[in-house]
């Protein structure tokens, strides 16, 4: 695959992933009350955080898709700042993608282990219960995320 | 102009910013669902916005609460309608419920639910926060059902209350 093919690849990925995680940020902050509900079922936290994670999640998962979005979007462009702005966001972003993918997994982990039959409240296009098909989802999801990481810290700030 | 690299304090700083950017936006966004979270009163909340918008969402649509459900299921004055997915239903369900899982539900007017239309329904899911019975009850009012009732306690409420449960189709 030619260098130019392997980034445009790259490019659709990353943008492609922060736009879902933008999308889904959306749905949960559109619906918070519903959402609070929703991780009330996993039976998980205690009622003083709940609030809390239903009030921030949404936007972490907003924040971190915009600035995944928004680092692609700066890919290659010249700033006075000798900073690398786009490889800075697309880093930081998917770190923070990163930790909430992994906990989503761990969190469908424990919950199938412990036998709930609740729906997942992934917010994203339909109602799914918590089951192996999430997991996979989310474990894919984990595996090309992990792979755009690593390509981006062996980068070191240089645009591949 | 060299190129500063990417270094991991630097990363850390940024995703630690971003993060932090993340929660004042949900606490100027969210407050009053943080507010209540803090001061314990989430649950009291919780019902609260829930009822409102069902209200809103389900008009129209006649629920009825767990004692009102066994009494109508002692008399047997109406047909049980479960309204949640097949396994569950397998598992334990109220004694006498049919199922009309939720990928069926684009079927009511047709085969399976060819019955009397002015027979009595009471719709259930699982539980108090699902809204399957309410969404089911109002599908089966718009496919001509006329007696149709909402028992939004559900499932759980039946089961913790000891009431017949079995596992029959």
């Amino acid at each position: 695959m030619s260098a130019s093919v392997k980034r445009f690849v790259f490019s659709i990925l990353g943008l492609g992933l922060g736009g879902l995680f933008v999308y889904a940020g959306v749905q949960k902050h559109l619906a918070p009350y519903e959402f609070a509900e929703a991780i009330l079922a996993y039976q998980l936290l205690p009622f003083g955080l709940v609030g809390l994670v239903a009030a921030t999640l949404p936007w972490l998962e907003m924040v971190s898709g915009f600035s995944l979005t928004l680092g692609y979007l700066l890919r290659g462009r010249q700033f006075s700042n000798p900073i690398p702005m786009g490889s800075l966001l697309r880093r930081s972003a998917l770190m923070l993608i990163l930790a909430q993918s992994l906990l989503f997994v761990t969190v469908l982990l424990i919950t199938m282990a412990r036998g709930l039959k609740i729906d997942c409240g992934c917010g994203l296009f339909m109602d799914r219960q918590v089951g192996l098909g999430a997991i996979l989802e989310d474990a894919l999801l984990l595996g090309v995320l992990g792979w755009l990481y690593w390509r981006e810290c062996r980068a070191g700030g240089r645009e591949l | 102009m060299a190129m500063t690299r990417v270094t991991w304090r630097r990363e850390l700083a940024w995703a630690g910013g971003l993060l932090g950017l993340a929660v004042i936006l949900g606490f100027m966004f969210h407050w009053p669902l943080v507010q209540a979270s803090l001061r314990g009163n989430l649950a009291t909340l919780l019902d609260q916005k829930r009822q409102e918008r069902r209200e809103l969402q389900f008009q129209g649509v006649r629920t009825l609460d767990l004692a009102q459900a066994y009494q109508t299921w002692q008399e047997k004055r109406a047909l049980f309608v479960d309204a949640r997915k097949a396994e569950e239903y397998q598992e334990l369900h109220i004694q006498g419920a049919m199922n009309v899982p939720p990928e069926t539900w684009g079927e009511l007017a047709s085969s399976e639910m060819k019955m009397d239309r002015m027979r009595e329904l009471v719709v259930y899911c699982s539980q108090e926060s699902c809204d399957d019975a309410l969404k089911l009850a109002k599908k089966l009012r718009e496919a001509g059902f006329s007696r149709v009732l909402a028992f939004t306690g559900g499932f759980r409420a039946w089961d913790e209350a000891g009431y017949p449960a079995d596992t029959s189709r």
